[in-house]
């Protein structure tokens, strides 16, 4: 058997397995698109520092149980629902939002009821039917139509025109794989109408000792004159594995900023597209990744400029320590026509140790004559003179080291300007900045 | 105080400083002066730590203790301050954060409690208000943005802050327009008094006009080659360095 594959008769069992309800034409048609291509290898460009048989291999793991009929025995949604809420109730304490609980892919259904008269709507797969379930589904990637092979709910939401939500709505994407290994496929869809205005965190954790593969797809929709401000917060156990994909489409003037926080995780690759449909949209992405120990973290960010103007701006920062490895690959693609286009991109990475790897390509593909574009990568170690000028001032080695790594984060914690979960990041960094630190010199 | 012997330096394979002596005590103001190139600021840069400079020779000694044991965070706790030619900035950093931490760890190794917020905010502004700074400078990052001039302030803010037992500023008079020049001195003169001492690297006199020196020195070739009282920079002023040269080699 090849290992370095997803077994396809496998997969083709498990989805007979799932239940035969509105999704599974949707899932039929998935299965039959994956198994044409299976996953990507490092031998496609947009793949080519992530491989993927750590989580090929716990993905046939877990295949081989669902084909079986015994998936049920890893996925106890009861015991997973309690430790989910739990965890969310720890959350709901340090951040205040209208928090919907999605456990191993399933969306907790009383969760959905704190969104009612806020001018939002939720549904998960059971109260919608057929064709409104899965709109507006954009993607056509291997990692999506693995997630929708597989899925098992979704999660619905609008956010209704001309409104501003008094506060955010929280997505705890929970996965738990204590009772052995795990897959879990999250699906959400969100709709901004027009002049709506929202801020949307996306929590990511996980528990257990077994491996776990997540794979989380999130399409947002941006209707005319709306403005959305995304968070997104991975802190999953280290050992863990994740894929997520955001595709955002904007619409005429509307304005999307998208912060991204990754501290935990094992394997971790992050997509974030976005599709400038209509004049007048302004994009905004930031991320932060720090990595230590064993940790590979891969961010990819395209951004479409389909027509001009609009503008989009782009940066990622990394601190890297011990033998972890990062990658960065930012593209903008302005299109044929779209003049006006203001694009510019940025990455710098911190390295505090010498095994440290990062691969970083910013990348502009311009068709279009009237543009401003600019893009630009850094990777260093801490500046020596601004190390020698602290401690002339007596913080001593290790402290002079902490504050300058955490400036160099605070610069992306400063641009997420979600209020409400700033406290509770800033420690979470604090926290990773200090098993980062036990490894400088 | 401050006992340099017959100090040697180096930085790669550049012996820069070549046998350099210097006394300075308690309540005196020293100027040490010289044309570039001279070792001004090594001399100011080895005396606070910097690692990239290598010491082949001599003993400095400070408060009875041997400098060049201790690291640079050491010798600032006891007492030693070095005002930078060139402070660096720290976008990221608060610059009150930093001061802050600045003299609670110095307060902390002389066996003083912490200051609070409340006492720090106090002390901050009572010394930006001695140096006409702008109170707003405070909750920016460290230097960031910060003009020739603000810089060259923030210097003398921490300095005022942390009230060293010496304080040697390396070309802090440089860049700085008459109302900054006016403002350094002030903050200068107002540690001046018996418990403390000043080191003034300088190129030019310009300074000495608002902070009289009791000795000035004449830095070439990495020694002194000639000291003296205020009179001398004056001199100096007039005749240029190349007199102090040919008149120590003659």
């Amino acid at each position: 058997m090849n290992t370095t594959a997803i077994d396809t008769g496998l997969l083709e069992r498990a989805v007979d397995k799932l239940p035969a309800d509105a999704l599974m034409p949707l899932r039929l048609k998935a299965l039959r698109s994956f198994s044409e291509t299976g996953f990507p290898t490092t031998r496609h460009e947009d793949w080519r520092y992530t491989n993927l048989a750590p989580i090929v291999e716990v993905s046939n793991l877990w295949l081989r149980d669902a084909a079986a009929g015994i998936a049920e025995a890893t996925i106890n949604d009861a015991a997973i629902n309690d430790a989910a809420m739990e965890y969310a109730s720890e959350l709901a304490s340090r951040i205040d939002a209208y928090w919907i609980v999605i456990a191993n892919g399933m969306v907790h259904k009383a969760s959905l009821t704190r969104l009612a008269g806020h001018a939002l709507r939720g549904f998960d797969a059971v109260s919608l039917a057929g064709d409104d379930l899965m709109q507006p589904a954009s993607g056509d990637d291997p990692m999506t139509r693995f997630n929708t092979a597989l899925l098992r709910d979704v999660l619905r939401m609008t956010i209704r025109a001309d409104n501003t939500l008094e506060k955010p709505v929280g997505l705890l994407i929970f996965d738990d794989a204590s009772d052995g290994a795990a897959l879990s496929q999250t699906r959400v869809i969100i709709e901004t109408e027009r002049n709506s205005r929202a801020e949307i965190i996306e929590y990511h954790a996980s528990s257990g000792g077994h491996p776990h593969f997540a794979n989380a797809v999130t399409e947002l929709d941006l209707a005319s004159g709306a403005a959305v401000n995304y968070v997104r917060i991975q802190n999953r156990d280290t050992a863990h594995f994740q894929s997520g994909r955001l595709m955002a489409r904007l619409h005429r003037d509307s304005t999307f900023r998208h912060t991204a926080f990754d501290l935990g995780g094992g394997l971790i690759r992050n997509d974030v597209d976005v599709d400038i449909l209509e004049p007048g949209a302004s994009v905004e992405l930031y991320g932060l990744y720090l990595a230590s120990g064993q940790q590979h973290i891969d961010n990819h960010t395209r951004v479409d400029h389909r027509v001009g103007p609009a503008a989009s701006t782009e940066e990622y920062r990394g601190i890297l320590g011990d033998r972890s490895r990062c990658v960065f690959n930012g593209k903008a693609l302005v299109h044929r026509g779209a003049d006006g286009t203001d694009a510019r991109q940025a990455n710098h990475n911190l390295l505090l140790s010498e095994k440290a790897e990062i691969d970083t390509k910013p990348e502009l593909e311009i068709y279009a004559d009237d543009v401003k574009c600019s893009h630009g990568a850094t990777v260093g170690q801490l500046d020596k003179s601004a190390l020698f000028y602290l401690r002339s001032r007596g913080l001593d080695r290790d402290e002079a080291a902490q504050v300058l790594t955490r400036a160099f984060a605070a610069t992306i914690l400063a641009k997420s300007s979600v209020q409400a979960v700033r406290n509770h990041v800033e420690s979470l960094i604090d926290q990773r900045l200090q098993t980062l630190a036990g490894g400088l010199s | 105080m401050l006992e340099i012997i017959n100090l040697k330096a180096r930085i790669g394979d550049t012996e820069i400083l070549t046998g350099l002596t210097l006394s300075v005590n308690v309540g005196e103001v020293h100027a040490i002066m010289g044309p570039n190139g001279s070792g001004k600021s090594t001399l100011a840069l080895v005396i606070a730590g910097h690692e990239d400079y290598v010491v082949t020779d001599g003993t400095v000694r400070f408060m009875g203790e041997d400098l060049l044991a201790l690291d640079p965070e050491e010798r600032a706790r006891i007492g030693l301050f070095l005002g930078f030619q060139y402070p660096v900035e720290i976008a990221g950093v608060n610059n009150a954060y930093l001061l802050k931490a600045a003299l609670n760890a110095k307060r902390r190794a002389q066996g003083e409690a912490e200051v609070d917020a409340f006492e720090f905010l106090k002390l901050a502004r009572e010394k930006m208000a001695l140096l006409n700074m702008d109170p707003a400078l405070l909750n920016r990052g460290l230097n960031e943005g910060f003009s020739g001039g603000e810089k060259k302030r923030n210097e003398i803010l921490q300095m005022a802050v942390l009230e060293p037992r010496l304080a040697i500023l390396d070309e802090t008079d440089s860049g700085l327009d008459i109302d900054a020049l006016k403002a350094v001195a002030k903050g200068v003169n107002s540690l001046r008094d018996p418990e403390h001492a000043i080191v003034l690297v300088t190129h030019y006199q310009r300074l000495l006009d608002y902070v009289e020196p009791d000795f000035v020195h004449v830095l070439s070739g990495g020694r002194i080659i000639r000291s003296g009282d205020k009179s001398l920079a004056l001199k100096l002023e007039e005749k240029g360095y190349d007199w102090v040269r040919e008149a120590a080699s003659a």
